[in-house]
């Protein structure tokens, strides 16, 4: 593993905020071996490298790499919560929220810490009290994309699923450009048993996913949009058995049978062999879907 | 009590679903046979989920196409199983519970097992077997610890813990496949796995 490509790819992984642990750990440990002055990436890099070191349990290697950032950066409010992150690893939750308090009660805006503290409640099950400051947290940075992906997680896991969807709705708004978090959607307001909102949204998935390919129409789909047609598929076919009550109001579309058609069509050519000639293989288990594509 | 027994196969595919996401929750079903005797062998298992593990249709349309393979496999859908995002947490409800209890629709005798991440470095069975007592499902505390000498949960071989981690220190888990990862890329095997299953078993 040479230098750079070890450097390049721990950059890659901080952009795309990817929690590859072990991975991060074996290249950050080459770096470090190898490069004592990287300059400013070498802090970017110990870091990652501590909170892998954490997430797989090398705690020596961990507080190294504290004990460096510390000493570099005293009183730096990252350093901080890094410092807190180390703790949870073996520390008693409740010395841990003492201590996220404690930073909180000097500096309310520090948005990480406020973060941190929620998760450790929700670790808990302290789900109410998760809830109630995430939602303030939420008032005061609405921007955080990640704090509505977080409690529409919390509100899905109580079956919460309208909250959920709410919260979801936010995260849409903010980000709109992501077709992952309408995914997200499509799927909640399926389990929330809101079908004709679900088919809706999964139909904009579709439209969002393809917006980027040369004549996506010719081509079988490729890809999550297999998850998508699957999904229209799902939901048209029960829409067709029976009548959905939409909370949302969402109409059901006039042609759903050309819709249903549509995505039976599309989910056959993406195994066929022709929808997997890219990969040099074929498809797997494609007699199951098949059956269950003609079924009911 | 019905007597359940969990084969190399299905050990390994839940213990390799576990290991390839250390930090979210995955979930599968449980595929196996009735013997004469009643007792329920557990001959293997077909990875589902580790995305959105509490939303619903891809849920449901992983258990229709793994019900369709297990019947043309000669076997039922017998159970759930399924890894929480923490390793501390072997709770079942509120989704499992929910999965599990429709699959009794299919087959009365239906069982959740639940990993133990505490317990999957240790070379300890790290599985926590749950069952329904009335509605609510419970981790079965007879009085003897699931899966020691007597128990009514037994492994078909008692190194299969030790050989399950051997092959994930390996890197066997790392091509292994769920339902979520073949629905973006339908060339993945992930009713059978073939590529992670050692070929003595």
């Amino acid at each position: 593993m040479s230098l750079a490509s070890a450097l390049d790819k721990l950059a890659t992984f901080r952009t795309n905020n990817t929690r590859a642990s072990q991975e991060t750990f074996k290249n950050a440990s080459v770096i470090m071996k190898t490069a004592r002055k990287l300059g400013d990436d070498g802090w970017a890099v110990l870091e990652q490298l501590l909170l892998a070191s954490v997430d797989i349990g090398r705690l020596d290697v961990a507080d190294q790499c504290l004990r460096q950032l510390s000493d570099r950066f005293p009183d730096s409010p990252r350093v901080d919560v890094l410092t807190g992150i180390r703790m949870e690893a073996t520390e008693p939750p409740d010395v841990v929220l003492q201590y996220y308090e404690q930073l909180l009660d000097a500096d309310s805006a520090n948005a990480a810490v406020w973060k941190r503290k929620i998760s450790v409640l929700r670790r808990i099950g302290k789900i109410e009290k998760a809830v109630e400051e995430l939602s303030q947290l939420l008032d005061t940075f609405y921007n955080d994309v990640d704090g509505w992906l977080e409690l529409a997680d919390i509100y899905t896991t109580c079956n919460q699923y309208t909250q959920a969807l709410q919260a979801l709705s936010h995260a849409l708004l903010l980000a709109p450009q992501n077709p992952f978090y309408v995914l997200q959607f499509a799927e909640t307001a399926y389990t929330a048993g809101d079908l004709p909102l679900a088919l809706k949204t999964f139909l904009v998935f579709v439209d969002m996913w393809e917006r980027d390919l040369d004549s996506p129409k010719g081509k079988p789909p490729v890809g999550v949009a297999v998850r998508a047609w699957m999904g229209i598929k799902l939901c048209s076919r029960r829409l067709m058995l029976s009548s959905s009550p939409s909370v949302s109001n969402t109409p059901v579309p006039k042609t759903l049978n050309l819709i249903e058609e549509l995505a039976t069509e599309r989910v056959l050519a993406a195994y066929s062999s022709k929808g997997t000639a890219s990969r040099g293989k074929a498809a797997e288990g494609k007699d199951v879907v098949i059956s269950w594509i003609g079924a009911r | 009590m019905s007597q359940y027994s969990v084969s190399a196969l299905a050990y390994f595919k839940i213990l390799f679903h576990a290991a390839k996401h250390p930090h979210s929750s995955v979930n599968g079903v449980l595929l196996g046979k009735v013997e004469r005797s009643g007792k329920i062998n557990i001959i293997d298992a077909i990875p589902l989920l580790h995305h959105w593990t509490s939303l619903s249709p891809m849920m449901e349309i992983g258990l229709d196409l793994a019900g369709q393979h297990a019947q043309s496999a000669g076997l039922d859908l017998v159970g759930y199983y399924q890894a929480c995002e923490r390793i501390d947490d072997t709770s079942l409800a509120p989704v499992g519970e929910k999965i599990a209890e429709n699959l009794r629709d299919g087959f009365k005798n239906a069982i959740a097992l639940v990993i133990d991440g505490e317990k999957l470095g240790s070379g300890d069975v790290a599985l926590v077997p749950y069952l329904p007592q009335g509605t609510v499902w419970r981790p079965c505390s007879g009085e003897t610890t699931a899966f020691s000498t007597g128990s009514n949960f037994q492994l078909t071989s008692p190194d299969l813990p030790r050989r399950a981690l051997a092959y994930v220190s390996e890197g066997r888990h790392e091509s292994f496949g769920d339902f979520d990862d073949h629905l973006e890329d339908v060339t993945i095997d992930w009713l059978r796995n073939i590529a992670c299953i050692p070929s003595d078993i």
